[in-house]
């Protein structure tokens, strides 16, 4: 297979995937609001976060075996780089972990009072930014850094646009239906207090790849990545998916789980 | 003195203090600007004010510390080279920035022994508030630090627990950073900057918990169970935060010691030619590096609730304070395998070298450690029988957490099987290793009264609880931390600590502490309450406080003895350069001090690491560089 046959195959993996994870997520919304069943959402969450794992993050390569290869090396040193990446994503999902474990012991079978329509809107376009991003380390990986510039460029509106979402629009919807009592004179329920709580967290970690994100692009504008070396655009890519990764789970949680309460 | 005002940590303290006003001052003009409160209590700033300044003091000691500005080159795209080379020597090499796994390693010992001294020193001053009933000088009206003599006597039984902590994760830490990759023959831990970044932040979070002290104290004994934590006084907070920064030295280097030993060991050293340190290390790390996340974010919960009232431990508002517990214990029970299983990962280590045999059951102790680290995660309720959380989860609870004295039963027969006819030498650090096994056995003996509901639902909270855990860390990690300094002292240093000090220093500590916790145990079970200022005379358990108090101090007298041995042997002690215990350890192979980067040719594993007493070619052989692969 020549190099632009290679290059436009994954690409289309990634389309494919993107489409899977798109229709999942209506099935999700569409079983959520006809008939309650938590394990379906479960399941569905999963085969989601596997999706993304797999062909988003690569989580096989840290399967590659290079006990061959000159341990000085760069290739050798981007597969230390890569296991130390994952393990600090596994450190990070007990945090996460932790808050799910909060809301379930807190709020049990039901869920705050919010708004589905921006919930929704808000979901598709983190999954939509993640696509971008899997365009862009995609491109990055064949040398073509015009194209990784840009789709990082449309990774970093969509993230902004979804940080914008949670913490401006959603969190004043959230206050309005009485999930606060007002700002600067707080006073939470657990509702509330997970709510808060959860979305923070994760907003705060969609700051962070905001910020890796705008780092890599100010780099790859200065040339410092090629399509051998390029571990900077891998690692944000890889944070970004995860960041998609952790809404999977947290967005049924929120919003689709049992009954809505005041 | 300008050198000593210039390093890296008095930088960093420097421009901590400028952070913390900032970021309190920050918060002030935003609070005057919404019209809320600007300065309120006996501590001038209002809590959110000290709360963010707090952190933002931790970014700027590191920023200002210079251990980021590898990390800032590179986000600006500016390459930086792979090693750098240390320019200072002498106390200057620990107080400034490097990236050399060594001298990391060491400056994690020197920080966790000046945090035992603390520690120590506040267990002192509530001892001899505990020698008699009655009051003796922390009365109602003692007054310091805007507190009483009985908040002081809470705040000093707190933060003994909470510093000696941090202090044993960062002597684990120590003996682990720099020995570990010499054991694996790596030049360097896989992320020196990180590695150094690792140890960087404890010394902020170190200043942060002395803070707590300042400001107000902690009335809640180390735990910080809310409600009680929601309603302290505002040490509460900079203990918390305390935590959390010092949580992620702990996560940091557990994930840089797991990459460390799965990409960087020598030719041939596979899985089961590791050295038990090694296992020991990836065990720890295991736990460190997910768990903690959730003493982390229960802390972070409580902390949130005090500052912007949302009431997940709220009882009025529906929050539940059991779930408190569970988060906190599901890194904290797990934690104290954290603590031991390095400090075990040593006994296994030094037993063979002294014994002159093989160590029995290499495989079985190398699983062992796994094993408590993996049944470690689900034995955290047993902490919890008393606080009203759901029964069914009593039995199987206690289940789990007798099942941990398997594997821990395991690496005692191993250690007596070893020890069974065997040459034994008793040089410092060996006495300190039987030392260890003697006492954490007394630790282990008194553990499963506690698992067991019938007779916990009795001791839960007494001074047995006090007794059976100091003889598990003592055992499990000073005794071991002490056999570490004695055993590799001469590897970093080229000299060794002076024998019969190190005698004095057992035979002086083993009694007393021997003594110290025995009696703890008794008046437990008399009915000595934990963490209580003053007890009833009628007990009649006043003659055993003053005993402990005694105790305490001898042990006390002890380490001042070790203190001296080492800052002594530093410039004066006997040289050693060779393989001074006879070991067929790699680090032992080469002259000491160990050289900048460790080993000059590689060498590849041809043998077994503990084969003893037996004929054959050694653990390792270096490769000539002829026919060396890579060089």
């Amino acid at each position: 297979m020549s190099h632009s046959q290679d290059k436009s195959s994954a690409l289309g993996q990634g389309v494919v995937i993107f489409v899977y994870l798109a229709v999942l997520t209506v099935l999700e919304y569409f079983v959520a609001i006809s008939f309650n069943a938590v394990p379906l959402l479960v399941v569905v969450a999963v085969i989601k976060a596997g999706l993304v794992m797999y062909y988003y993050m690569h989580i096989y390569k840290l399967n590659q075996d290079d006990s061959q290869v000159d341990p000085h090396s760069h290739a050798y040193k981007t597969g230390s780089d890569r296991l130390g990446l994952w393990l600090f994503l596994l450190s990070d999902s007990f945090v996460f972990a932790g808050l799910l474990v909060t809301r379930i012991n807190l709020l049990g079978l039901t869920r705050p009072n919010l708004n589905q329509t921006l919930g929704l809107i808000v979901t598709a376009v983190l999954l939509v930014s993640s696509f971008f991003m899997n365009r862009g380390e995609t491109a990055m990986g064949y040398g073509d850094k015009k194209a990784f510039m840009t789709n990082t460029l449309i990774t970093f509106v969509l993230g902004l646009g979804f940080l914008i979402g949670v913490v401006f629009v959603e969190w004043r919807l959230a206050a309005e239906e009485g999930l606060v009592a007002s700002f600067g004179n707080p006073n939470v329920g657990p509702v509330g207090a997970v709510f808060y709580m959860m979305t923070g967290m994760h907003a705060f970690h969609v700051l962070t790849g905001l910020i890796f994100l705008g780092v890599v692009w100010n780099n790859a504008r200065k040339g410092v990545y090629t399509a051998e070396k390029h571990w900077g655009v891998e690692a944000a890519a890889v944070y970004w998916h995860f960041v998609d990764l952790v809404w999977i789970f947290f967005y049924p949680a929120l919003y689709l789980i049992g009954t809505a309460v005041k | 003195m300008k050198r000593f005002f210039g390093s890296a940590l008095m930088r960093g303290l420097f421009w901590q203090v400028v952070g913390l006003l900032v970021g309190a001052g920050l918060v002030t003009g935003i609070r005057a600007i919404m019209g809320l409160s600007t300065i309120e209590g006996p501590f001038f700033f209002t809590e959110p004010a000290w709360v963010l300044g707090a952190f933002v003091g931790v970014i700027c000691f590191l920023v200002g510390s210079g251990v980021t500005s590898d990390w800032i080159k590179w986000a600006r795209g500016i390459d930086t080279p792979d090693h750098h080379e240390d320019h200072y020597t002498g106390w200057e090499k620990i107080l400034n920035v490097s990236v050399d796994h060594k001298v990391i390693g060491i400056q994690y010992t020197m920080t966790a022994l000046v945090l035992i001294s603390l520690g120590g020193l506040f267990a002192l001053i509530f001892r001899v508030e505990l020698a008699q009933s009655g009051l003796q000088f922390l009365t109602q009206e003692f007054k310091l630090f805007d507190q009483n003599g009985l908040a002081l006597y809470n705040s000093l039984m707190s933060l003994h627990g909470m510093v000696m902590i941090v202090s044993i994760l960062l002597g684990t830490a120590g003996f682990i950073n720099y020995v570990v990759p010499l054991l694996i023959g790596a030049q360097d831990m896989a992320f020196p900057r990180m590695n150094a970044f690792a140890y960087w932040i404890a010394p902020p979070a170190a200043v942060l918990l002395i803070l707590s002290l300042i400001l107000g104290g902690v009335s809640t004994g180390w735990t910080g169970y809310p409600p009680l934590s929601a309603k302290s006084p505002m040490g509460m907070q900079m203990f918390f935060l305390g935590v959390f920064v010092a949580g992620w030295s702990s996560i940091l280097g557990a994930l840089n010691n797991i990459v460390t030993v799965i990409r960087m060991r020598a030719k041939g050293m596979t899985a089961w030619k590791m050295p038990i340190l090694v296992w020991a290390a990836v065990a720890t790390s295991l736990i460190s590096l997910t768990a903690t996340q959730l003493i982390g974010l229960s802390f972070q919960l409580v902390m949130f609730q005090r500052l912007f009232g949302m009431g997940f431990f709220d009882p009025d508002k529906g929050g539940n304070p059991v779930l408190f517990q569970h988060l906190f214990w599901f890194y904290s029970h797990p934690a104290v395998y954290v603590f031991i299983l390095p400090g075990l990962g040593v006994v296994s280590e030094l037993l063979p070298v002294f014994v002159r045999k093989p160590l029995f059951g290499y495989r079985w102790i190398a699983m062992s450690s796994l094993g408590i680290a993996l049944v470690g995660f689900v034995v955290w309720a047993h902490h919890m029988f008393t606080s009203g959380m759901n029964e069914y989860l009593r039995l199987p609870f206690m289940y789990s957490t007798l099942l941990v004295a398997i594997p821990t039963g395991v690496k005692f027969f191993s250690w007596t099987a070893t020890l069974w006819g065997g040459k034994i030498r008793t040089p410092t650090p060996m006495l300190f290793v039987l030392g260890s096994i003697v006492v954490f056995l007394m630790g282990g003996l008194s553990g499963p009264p506690n698992a067991t509901v019938s007779t916990d639902l009795h001791l839960h909270d007494t001074y047995f609880i006090v007794g059976h855990f100091h003889d598990t860390i003592f055992g499990g990690f000073v005794f071991p931390f002490f056999a570490a300094i004695y055993y590799w002292f001469p590897k970093a240093t080229g000299r060794r600590m002076n024998e019969p000090l190190g005698k004095i220093h057992f035979w002086l500590m083993t009694p007393s502490f021997i003594a110290l916790t025995l009696l703890m145990m008794r008046v437990g079970l008399i009915g000595m309450r934990r963490r209580i200022a003053d007890y009833d005379p009628g007990l009649g358990i006043d003659g055993y406080h003053m005993i402990m108090t005694v105790m305490a101090f001898l042990i006390a007298t002890s380490v001042l003895v070790f203190f001296y041995n080492f800052f002594t042997s530093l410039k004066k002690g006997e040289k050693a350069e060779g393989n001074l215990w006879n070991s067929r350890s790699p680090e032992w192979q080469v002259p000491s001090p160990m050289p900048a980067h460790n080993y000059e040719t590689p060498f590849e594993v041809v043998g077994e690491p503990y084969d003893y007493g037996l004929k054959d070619n050694g653990f390792i052989k270096f490769i000539e560089p002829s026919k060396g692969a890579h060089k």
